[in-house]
């Protein structure tokens, strides 16, 4: 493969195009075919490329064999806009993965079937799962105390409560379409699709502010256990299967996301820990 | 010019006071903070790293006091680079993975430019062939270093390592040393350590910390010099010393008290110094940095 089968060589100048792109596609390729045979033209070809390009070539090379890949997900949000350093952030939070969002459409999936089976009687099951994805998706992603960076992270730049309003931006990105697109299978009057974002909406800044004092995951806890609670309720006879995401209530979940955000503004201005909101 | 001052730091968790009235100040070059366990070494370093705040006195790093304002303590941190005393690594990421993690939480935002600052780290504590092993896979020394590499991310002004040296063998530490020593031309390094050898072998200067205030604190061989006189050996364990051990050919190596009959002085090691610094007997020295 590698010996001298030709007595002619190409010349300076025609490699010097061929390594510049400057060749037509026909005769870039006949060049490339020679050098790949001829011993003599693959030394010329080494003369004359510059030490940058070999280096930058070099480092491209490493880059890829050694920076890990983007999760599935994280690539298609690259495509659609989203900057690469905040696409390494999101790579570590598990609830970004490819598996945390397929066991979330999994878990909606099979709550929208429930409510769809009990031909609307009961809208319970999809009540309950819906706003609850996009609060444990946020736990997860939360970067909790006990995280194993935490002391990196509470000391970067970059800045703790930035890193979870970041990944908490992204996991309802990407947990709420699906929801809406589900919620629109739910039998029962057509605003109950648009209805549960009430409480998606709410729940989460009531996690996270549940979070700064007793961490995300007993904080997670504590507020699928309450909206259990509220959903249960309304399985009662008396309560029609929509109460949880009426009016009135709404208001209440306004007022609860409304006092989270108060407490979590309050802890940033008051926590003496150098620059940490969250 | 000075990098760090602390004027009369506390810290209290509790009732335990972890610093008492601190006052110190650094500059470049290595010092090695050396105390027990619960000596306030951990929470001195993290009042540094910015990752606590101090109850008490004051905290000026580059000259900026980090509780002023969000600025000013982003400004120190982009300078800073801290490895913990317990840092977990999430398994299932590479060597390169984290430190390339941890490179954007400190402001690489540039693709290119960051891969060459993240190998360049890997390098300099000897992991760049490690690059793309999964850390689940690698050894305690390795993770340590791996630590390590990330607080050496961007040449920062404020290295501040708690406990670096754990998990690593003699070559590593050699390793460690060379490191150091050429950080510390332009960079202030703060190390904590409970073995002496550590400071030794990695400082130029030495604090001895105990019950959250300063014992000592000067050059290493300034330590050394304040137990000459008081190291003997001994054909008996001394009935007064401080403490006294049996050596590999017979006789007893005792450090303070009055010397036991036929007692030869001996030169005193940093770890005898340290001794005595810490014993009941110890002056508390005050000496300018």
């Amino acid at each position: 493969m590698t010996t001298e089968t030709q007595g002619w060589h190409a010349d300076p100048a025609l490699l010097s195009s061929y390594l510049a792109g400057d060749l037509d596609a026909v005769t870039g390729a006949s060049v490339e075919q020679h050098v790949s045979r001829c011993e003599t033209c693959r030394a010329a070809v080494g003369h004359l490329l510059g030490p940058q390009l070999v280096e930058r070539t070099w480092a491209g090379i490493r880059d890829a064999v050694e920076r890990p890949p983007l999760p599935y997900p994280l690539r298609l949000a690259r495509r659609l806009g989203l900057s690469e350093p905040t696409a390494v952030l999101l790579a570590s939070a598990a609830s970004l993965r490819g598996a945390w969002l397929v066991g979330a459409f999994l878990s909606l999936s099979f709550a929208t079937l429930a409510a769809y089976a009990s031909g609307g009687t009961t809208l319970a099951p999809f009540l309950l799962v819906a706003p609850l994805a996009p609060v444990l998706g946020v736990a997860a992603a939360y970067g909790p105390r006990q995280d194993p960076l935490e002391a990196l992270i509470v000391t970067a730049p970059y800045g703790r409560t930035r890193l979870i309003l970041v990944r908490t931006l992204a996991v309802l990105v990407s947990v709420l379409p699906v929801t809406v697109l589900l919620g629109l299978a739910v039998p029962g009057p057509p605003w109950i699709a648009a209805a549960w974002l009430g409480p998606a909406l709410a729940l989460v800044p009531v996690l996270l502010a549940l979070a700064v004092f007793v961490g995300p995951r007993l904080a997670a806890a504590v507020v699928s256990f309450v909206w259990a609670g509220v959903v249960l309720n309304s399985l009662r006879g008396s309560i029609g299967p929509t109460w949880p995401v009426e009016a009135a209530q709404q208001g209440v979940y306004l007022a609860a996301a409304g006092a989270a955000c108060i407490v979590i503004a309050i802890r940033a201005g008051t926590d003496r820990q150098p620059g940490v909101a969250l | 010019m000075t990098t760090i001052e602390l004027s009369a730091v506390g810290k209290t968790y509790g009732r335990t006071h972890a610093l008492a009235d601190v006052d110190l100040t650094f500059d470049r070059g290595v010092t090695g903070l050396l105390g027990p366990n619960g000596a306030g070494k951990t929470t001195l370093l993290r009042i540094v790293a910015t990752s606590i705040a101090a109850d008490s006195g004051e905290v000026r790093l580059l000259g900026r006091d980090p509780h002023r304002s969000h600025a000013d303590v982003t400004a120190v941190r982009r300078e800073l680079g801290y490895l913990p005393q317990e840092l977990g690594y999430p398994s299932d990421m590479t060597a390169f993975g984290f430190i390339e993690y941890v490179a954007v939480l400190k402001e690489w935002n540039d693709r290119e430019r960051r891969s060459q600052e993240v190998r360049r780290a890997l390098e300099a504590v000897g992991l760049a062939d490690q690059a793309t092993v999964r850390i689940s896979r690698l050894s305690g020394g390795q993770r340590r270093r791996v630590g390590l590499a990330q607080a050496l991310l961007g040449d920062p002004q404020l290295v501040v390592l708690d406990e670096p040296t754990t998990g690593l063998d003699p070559a590593q530490r050699a390793d460690l040393r060379r490191t150091l020593s050429t950080l510390g031309h332009r960079s202030t390094v703060l190390l904590s350590t409970h073995q002496t050898e550590d400071v030794a072998a990695l400082c130029e200067r030495v604090v001895v910390l105990a019950g959250g205030t300063v014992r000592f604190d000067g050059a290493v061989t300034d330590l050394v010099a304040t137990a000459v006189g008081r190291v003997w050996l001994a054909d008996e364990p001394g009935d007064d010393a401080l403490i006294s051990w049996r050596t590999g050919t017979g006789r007893h190596h005792v450090v303070g008290g009055t010397p036991p009959a036929g007692a030869d002085p001996t030169e005193p090691t940093l770890e005898d110094a340290y001794l005595l610094m810490l014993g009941p007997d110890a002056e508390r020295v005050h000496s300018p940095s």
